[in-house]
C-alpha cells in the first residue's frame, strides 16, 4: 500500500520527521518496505504572467509573448494557440532543465528571441495533457518556483499490510494508526453533500436477491455530470499512489477507495435496462465482458451486478463493458456496497482478476462505512464534474454484518500473556486511542467494543495484541523460561544421519542438497521396469516446470545429474552424497509413503594432488566407502551380493548390499547405456541406501574385547582357483571351518597374468591364528591351518600355488 | 705465584676468545690441560711453594682448570652440533610441495547452518523432530487457523498434489502434529525442506527452515524475547542488535518479526537491508489459542510460543552470498567452499 505523507496531513497532523515515522509505524506492526521522495524532475520553472500575445511575424502557427516573473520581462516565442494575456503560466526560464534532461538555452526562432519556454503539463511531466500550454490559478504568486507553488514535492511510503488489516488499505487507516502512536487528533474528511430535490426513489431501485454473498448495498444517482480531466491535485495524489487518472468520475471512485477504503462503481445510468439494479447469481451459461473486454462465462457463485435484464459487473471485482463511463455520460450511479469476503475472494481467484477492489472487498471492508464512502463521493463528483445529487441514498442492508461487541478482557490475562506489568489505566488508554469503547466490569474485567472497521479484532487476544502493538514490544521485558521439565529426546535416526555424515566427511564425500522433485523422465533414463515400486509416483499437480513435476522415489537420478552439471562446469572428480526423502504414491486421498535415502556417488580421479600419483576411482572405492559406513556405525554383519540386479547398473560390477540377510541398498558402476543417454564419458559409481533400515541396524552399542596378550602366528596361502570364483566364497569356508584359532583371515593379494594359466587367477589369503590363554604351537597351527587349507581345496577345486602348478 | 696464575688465565680465556675451529680448541686443550701443558705444569709444582700457601693457589689452580675445561667443551659441543646440520641440511626437502593429505568433505552450507542453530537449542532443551514433507492441508493450513478462502492463504503459494494433500509450505505443521500426540510441555525443533511454487534470484521452488515450539504453564511474550535475543546472539555474535516488531501469522498472536542490525552495512542502510538498517531474520509470536484449542491443549492452562526461520537466509547473510540458486546447483567449486 503506497501512502503519500501530503495526503496523511490531511487528516492527522505529523509532526515527526519522515524517518522517524516510518520507525515508528514499523514498530506497530506497519511495516514500511521503502520510503521514496516525489519531487518532480524540472528545475528553474517559475510562475510567470503572459503580458502580451501577437503573431509570429514569419511563422504562421508560432506567437510572440512577453511574460513577466515580477522583475524581469522576457520576450518568448511560442508555439501553442491557448495562451491569452493575463494567462498565468508555467515559465522555464534560460537555464532551466525540463524532465529529460533539456537545458532550457536562449535561441532565435525565425528571427525572433526567445529567452525561454512556456510548458504544457506534459513536458512538465506533471500530467498528460500536451494539447497546450498549462494555464495556472491566476491567484499563485508571480515569480515563485513553480513546484513550491504547486506544491508538488511529496514523500510517498509503500507499508507493508498484513492480511488481518483491512483498514490500513486507506489513508484514513493509516492516519488513524499515526494518530493513535503520536497522539494527535485525527480529522475525518468534511462530508457535506449538496443534493437537488428530485428523489433518488423516483429514478432507480435496488434488489438483492442473494443477501448472503451482497450483505448490504447502496446507490446514489448523480446527475449532468461533464466528463472530463481531474484537476491537478487529485490526479497528483491518485499518481503518488500508484493509480493512473483516467476521468473526473472514474478517478473519483478511485480517489475514495483510496482515502476510505471503500471500493465505489461508477454506472453510466443510460445502459442499465430498466434503470435499476439487481444483485443476484448468474444464470447458467451467461456471459459477461468486464472492462479488461475479455468475455467470461461465470459460475454460479460469481455474484453478479446487474440490471433488470443483463450483468452489468462482477460484483465486488471489476465493473462491465456495457456500462462504463463514456466521454459523453451524463448521469451516474454510484455503487457503494459490502460484499462477502470470502465470496469475492473465490470469484476473484477463479476469475484470476486480483483488482484493487476485490483486494479490500476480500479482506473485509467497513460495513459502516459503505453510506458515508458513497456520500464522499458524490461529493466529490459534484464538485469537480459539476453534476448535481439527487435526493437521497438508497441503502439495502438486508443482512446484517457480524460485528464483534463487548469483548471481555483481563488485565491479568493480558500482563500473563506478554510477561509485563502493564497498569488498567494505560490499557484503557490504548484501546481507547484505537477508538474502541471500553467498560470496566469489576475489578480488572473490562469489555470493549472494536470499531466496525477493525474487522480483525474478535477475542481477547486481539485486544491483547493491540496492547502489545502500543504499549511497545521493545518494552517488554525480556525473560527467559523457567528450566525445562521435559527430557531432551534424540531421534535414533537422526543420530544415524549426523553418524553418517560424520562418516562420509572424512572419507572425502561432501554433502549435496537437490531437489526433491524430477522430471518423469528420468526413471526412464533409469530404465526402471513398469511394476518397479519407484514407478509409484507422486506426481504435483502444478509444478514450475515439467523437470520438476513430480517427486523423486530415488536419488540416483539427481545424483547424475549432479554429475553431469559438475562436468559441464569442467569438473570431472567428484565425491557427493545426499540424505533426503523418497516419495510413493499409495492410494487417492492418502499421503504418500515418504522415506530417508542416503545416495553417494564418485566418479574421476582419486587424488587431485598433480605431483603425486594418481588413479582412476573405481568400484572398490565406492564399496570402501560403505564398508566404512558399517565400521563407523558398528554393524558386523553386512554383505555384498553379486546376485542383485539393478537395470542402470552394470551388471558385471554391482552388488546389493545386505545386512542380516535384509538388502538395504545397492552399489555398482553406472551402466555404459546410461552415461551414453546422459553423455558422460568417465565411469561413474553410485550405491543407495534406505536410511530406514541402516537406521534399525544401528544400536550405539560398543563392547571392548580384551588385547590378545598372546602373539599371533600367521600363514599366508596363494590358491588358484578359476577366474569366477568370488573370493567371500573361500573366506566363508575357512571362517565356517576355524572357528577357535583362527582369528582373522582376509585377501592379500589377488594376481592373475603371467605363471597363472588362463581362466585362473592367484588369490592370496592370510590366516592369522591365535589363542586367547597360551601360545600356540606350531604343530598346533599347522594342524587346523592344513585342515582349513585342505578344505578350501576340497570346495572350490583351488590349486595352492607353487605347488606344482 | 698467584700472579702468574691470574697471567695465565687472561692468556688462555684470550686466546680462546679468538678461537674458531674443532682444530684450534683441541690445540688449546692440550696446550693448557695436557699432560705437558701449561697449568698441569703448575699443577705439578705445586710440591715446591709453602705448605701454608699450598691450598689457597691449588684451590685456585683447580677453579681456574675447570673454568678453562666448561668453556672448551661448550665450544666444542657447539662445533659438532653444527657439524650435524650440516650433514643434515644436505639431505632437505622441499617443504612446500603440497601436502599428501586425506581430503575430508564439506558438509553442505545449509547442513551446516541448520546444525549450528540446532546444537543451539538443543542446548536450551529442545529435542529435534521430524515431519511429512508432503501433507495434508488440515496440518498446513487449517489447524494452523488458516482456513479455506482465508487471506492468509496469500502469503504462501502452494504445491498441491491432491485437492487435500500439499507439499508443505513450512514446517509449522511439525507444531500440529507433536502436539496432537503429546501433552505439554513440549520443547521441539524441526528442521527440513519446505516447497513454494516460486523461481527467481532469491526463490527456489524448495528451501529450507527450523520450527520451533514451546509450550508449558505461563510462558510469556517476554519468554519469546529471551529464548530468541539469546539464539541471535549466539548465531550473530554477543554484539548483535535486535529488535521485535508487530507483524501477522495466523497462528501465533500476538505475532512477532524479529530483525537483526543489518550485517553488511551496521545499520547504515544498504542494498541488502533495502536501506532500512536491519534484516528480517525469522517469524515468532505466541501461540494462537485457536491453535491450541485445535489440538486440545486449554489455552487457559499453558501458553506458549512459536517461531521459524529460512535457513537459505541465514546461510545467505552468513556466507555473503547472494544467488539462493546456488544452493542446489552442487557446483563442487561452491561445496568446496564452506
Amino acid at each position: 500500500m503506497l501512502a503519500s505523507l501530503k495526503w496523511l496531513k490531511e487528516y492527522v497532523e505529523i509532526r515527526i520527521s519522515p524517518a522517524e515515522l516510518v520507525d515508528k509505524l514499523t514498530m506497530v506492526g506497519l511495516e514500511v518496505e521503502s520510503m521514496r521522495e516525489r519531487s518532480p524532475s524540472f528545475r528553474n520553472i517559475v510562475v510567470a504572467k503572459i503580458l502580451s500575445v501577437k503573431h509570429h511575424p514569419q511563422a504562421d502557427k508560432c506567437f510572440l509573448c512577453e511574460v513577466t516573473t515580477g522583475d524581469t520581462t522576457y520576450p518568448v516565442v511560442c508555439g501553442a494557440g491557448n495562451i491569452r494575456s493575463g494567462n498565468v503560466v508555467p515559465f522555464a526560464k534560460v537555464g532551466a532543465v525540463i524532465p529529460g534532461g533539456y537545458t532550457i538555452r536562449s535561441s532565435k526562432i525565425r528571427g525572433e528571441i526567445s529567452e525561454g519556454m512556456l510548458c504544457s503539463e506534459e513536458e512538465l511531466g506533471i500530467g498528460d495533457d500536451s494539447t497546450g500550454i498549462m494555464i495556472l490559478p491566476g491567484n499563485l504568486p508571480i515569480g515563485k518556483d513553480l513546484s513550491e507553488a504547486l506544491d508538488l514535492t511529496d514523500v510517498v511510503l509503500d507499508i507493508a499490510i498484513t492480511p488481518n488489516r483491512s483498514d490500513c488499505l486507506s489513508i484514513i487507516g493509516i492516519a488513524r494508526e499515526i494518530a493513535a502512536i503520536t497522539g494527535s487528533n485525527f480529522r475525518y474528511p468534511d462530508i457535506n453533500v449538496t443534493e437537488n430535490d428530485e428523489d433518488i426513489k423516483k429514478i432507480t431501485s435496488v434488489h438483492i436477491l442473494d443477501p448472503d454473498l451482497c450483505p448490504r448495498y447502496s446507490a446514489r444517482i448523480i446527475k449532468n455530470v461533464a466528463i472530463g480531466p481531474s484537476p491537478l491535485w487529485m490526479r497528483q495524489r491518485l499518481e503518488a499512489v500508484g493509480l493512473r487518472a483516467i476521468n473526473n468520475i472514474v478517478d473519483v471512485t478511485n480517489y475514495v477507495m483510496m482515502e476510505l477504503g471503500q471500493p465505489l462503481h461508477a454506472f453510466d445510468f443510460r445502459f442499465l435496462e430498466e434503470g435499476r439494479i439487481v444483485v443476484r447469481r448468474p444464470l447458467s451459461g451467461e456471459t459477461f465482458v468486464s472492462l479488461d473486454e475479455k468475455e467470461r462465462i461465470l459460475e454460479t457463485d460469481t455474484l453478479m451486478i446487474c440490471d433488470g435484464v443483463k450483468p452489468v459487473a462482477i460484483a465486488g471485482i471489476m465493473g462491465g463493458l456495457n456500462s462504463e463511463v463514456k466521454e459523453d455520460t451524463e448521469t451516474i450511479l454510484l455503487e457503494s456496497a459490502y460484499f462477502d469476503p470470502i465470496s469475492t475472494r473465490k470469484s476473484s481467484k477463479w476469475l484470476g482478476m486480483n483488482t484493487d477492489a476485490a483486494f479490500r472487498f476480500g479482506r473485509g471492508v467497513d460495513p459502516e462505512g459503505v453510506v458515508n464512502a458513497s456520500a464522499r463521493a458524490a461529493q466529490l463528483m459534484a464538485e469537480i464534474s459539476g453534476g448535481t445529487v439527487c435526493k437521497g441514498c438508497i441503502d439495502e442492508y438486508p443482512q446484517k454484518v457480524k460485528k464483534a461487541k463487548d469483548i471481555p478482557l483481563r488485565v491479568k490475562r493480558v500482563n500473563d500473556i506478554l510477561g509485563t506489568d502493564i497498569k488498567d489505566a494505560e490499557i484503557v488508554k490504548i484501546l481507547k486511542s484505537l477508538n474502541m469503547k471500553i467498560c470496566e466490569d469489576t475489578n480488572g474485567h473490562y469489555r470493549a467494543t472494536p470499531p466496525t472497521y477493525r474487522v480483525d479484532i474478535e477475542r481477547e487476544i486481539d485486544l491483547i495484541e493491540e496492547v502489545a502493538r502500543f504499549h511497545g514490544y521493545d518494552r517488554i521485558p525480556v525473560t527467559l523460561p523457567p528450566g525445562s521439565s521435559v527430557t531432551v529426546t534424540k531421534d535414533h535416526k537422526e543420530i544415524v544421519r549426523k553418524r553418517l555424515r560424520e562418516i562420509l566427511q572424512g572419507s572425502g564425500y561432501s554433502e549435496i542438497i537437490t531437489f526433491s522433485f524430477i522430471s518423469p523422465g528420468s526413471l526412464d533414463m533409469l530404465g526402471l521396469p513398469a511394476g518397479d515400486d519407484r514407478r509409484k509416483i507422486v506426481k504435483i499437480r502444478n509444478p514450475l516446470t515439467e523437470d520438476q513435476s513430480v517427486m523423486r522415489t530415488t536419488l540416483v537420478s539427481n545424483l547424475l545429474e549432479t554429475m553431469k552439471k559438475n562436468a559441464n562446469a569442467g569438473c570431472f572428480d567428484l565425491k557427493v552424497f545426499e540424505i533426503g526423502r523418497v516419495f510413493f504414491h499409495q492410494r487417492e486421498g492418502e499421503l504418500p509413503k515418504d522415506k530417508n535415502m542416503f545416495g553417494c556417488l564418485i566418479s574421476g580421479m582419486l587424488d587431485n594432488n598433480i605431483w603425486l600419483s594418481k588413479t582412476s576411482t573405481d568400484f572398490y572405492d565406492l564399496k570402501g566407502c560403505v564398508e566404512n559406513i558399517f565400521d563407523g556405525l558398528k554393524i558386523l554383519n553386512g554383505e555384498f551380493r553379486s546376485d542383485y540386479r539393478e537395470t542402470f547398473l552394470h551388471p558385471g560390477k554391482s552388488c546389493g548390499i545386505y545386512v542380516d540377510k535384509r538388502c538395504i541398498g545397492f552399489l555398482g558402476e553406472v551402466h555404459p547405456d546410461v552415461l551414453l543417454k546422459m553423455d558422460l564419458k568417465n565411469k561413474v559409481y553410485v550405491s543407495e541406501i534406505d536410511m530406514e533400515l541402516l537406521a534399525d541396524c544401528f544400536t550405539g552399542d560398543v563392547c571392548y574385547k580384551e588385547l590378545p596378550r598372546f602373539p599371533s602366528v600367521v600363514r599366508d596361502v596363494a590358491f588358484v582357483v578359476g577366474e569366477d570364483l568370488e573370493a567371500d566364497k573361500m573366506l566363508n569356508i575357512a571362517r565356517d571351518m576355524g572357528k577357535e584359532l583362527l582369528e582373522k583371515v582376509s585377501v592379500f593379494d589377488v594376481y592373475s597374468g603371467k605363471s597363472i594359466t588362463q581362466g585362473n587367477k592367484s588369490v592370496g589369503l592370510r590366516f592369522i591364528y591365535r589363542a586367547p590363554e597360551r601360545t600356540l604351537t606350531d604343530d598346533e597351527v599347522s594342524q587346523v591351518h592344513s585342515g582349513i587349507v585342505k578344505h578350501i581345496v576340497d570346495l572350490t577345486g583351488a590349486k595352492i600355488r607353487g605347488e606344482g602348478n | 705465584m698467584l700472579k702468574e696464575l691470574e697471567e695465565l688465565q687472561k692468556q688462555a680465556d684470550a686466546e680462546l676468545l679468538v678461537s674458531k675451529t674443532e682444530e684450534e680448541f683441541l690445540a688449546l686443550r692440550t696446550k693448557y690441560l695436557g699432560r705437558k701443558g701449561l697449568l698441569t705444569g703448575f699443577l705439578r709444582n705445586l710440591g715446591n711453594i709453602e705448605p701454608e700457601k699450598r691450598p689457597l693457589v691449588g684451590n685456585h689452580c683447580n677453579e681456574i682448570k675447570n673454568a678453562i675445561t666448561e668453556k672448551l667443551d661448550d665450544a666444542l659441543k657447539a662445533i659438532a652440533g653444527l657439524k650435524q646440520d650440516d650433514e643434515l641440511l644436505r639431505d632437505r626437502i622441499d617443504v612446500t610441495l603440497p601436502g599428501r593429505k586425506i581430503r575430508v568433505g564439506k558438509l553442505h552450507p545449509i547442513i551446516q547452518v541448520s546444525r549450528d542453530i540446532c546444537e543451539i537449542f538443543e542446548a536450551l532443551g529442545f529435542s529435534i523432530v521430524e515431519g511429512p514433507e508432503i501433507e495434508l492441508d488440515y496440518y498446513n493450513f487449517e489447524a494452523l487457523n488458516i482456513p479455506k478462502n482465508h487471506p492468509a492463504r496469500d502469503m504462501q503459494d502452494t504445491f498441491y498434489i491432491e485437492d487435500n494433500i500439499v507439499l508443505r509450505t513450512h514446517t509449522s505443521p511439525v507444531q500440529i502434529r507433536v502436539m496432537e500426540k503429546q501433552r505439554p510441555p513440549v520443547r521441539i525443533l524441526s528442521p527440513g525442506r519446505v516447497y513454494r511454487p516460486d523461481s527467481d534470484i532469491s526463490h527456489t521452488p524448495m528451501f529450507h527452515q527450523i520450527e520451533g515450539l514451546l509450550v508449558d504453564k505461563s510462558i510469556t511474550f517476554g519468554d519469546l524475547k529471551g529464548v530468541l535475543t539469546s539464539f541471535l546472539k549466539q548465531l550473530f555474535g554477543e554484539g548483535t542488535a535486535l529488535r521485535f516488531r508487530p507483524s501477522f501469522f495466523p497462528f501465533t498472536e500476538p505475532s512477532a518479526e524479529v530483525d537483526i542490525r543489518c550485517v553488511m552495512c551496521s545499520g547504515a542502510g544498504c542494498r541488502v537491508c533495502s536501506q532500512t538498517g536491519w534484516l528480517e531474520i525469522l517469524g515468532s509470536g505466541m501461540v494462537d489459542p485457536e491453535v491450541f484449542k485445535n489440538v486440545d491443549y486449554d489455552p487457559e492452562d499453558v501458553s506458549g510460543f512459536a517461531f521459524g526461520l529460512g535457513l537459505e537466509r541465514i546461510a545467505m547473510l552468513k556466507f555473503g552470498i547472494s544467488d539462493i540458486r546456488l544452493f542446489f546447483e552442487n557446483d563442487q567449486r561452491f561445496l568446496e567452499q564452506f
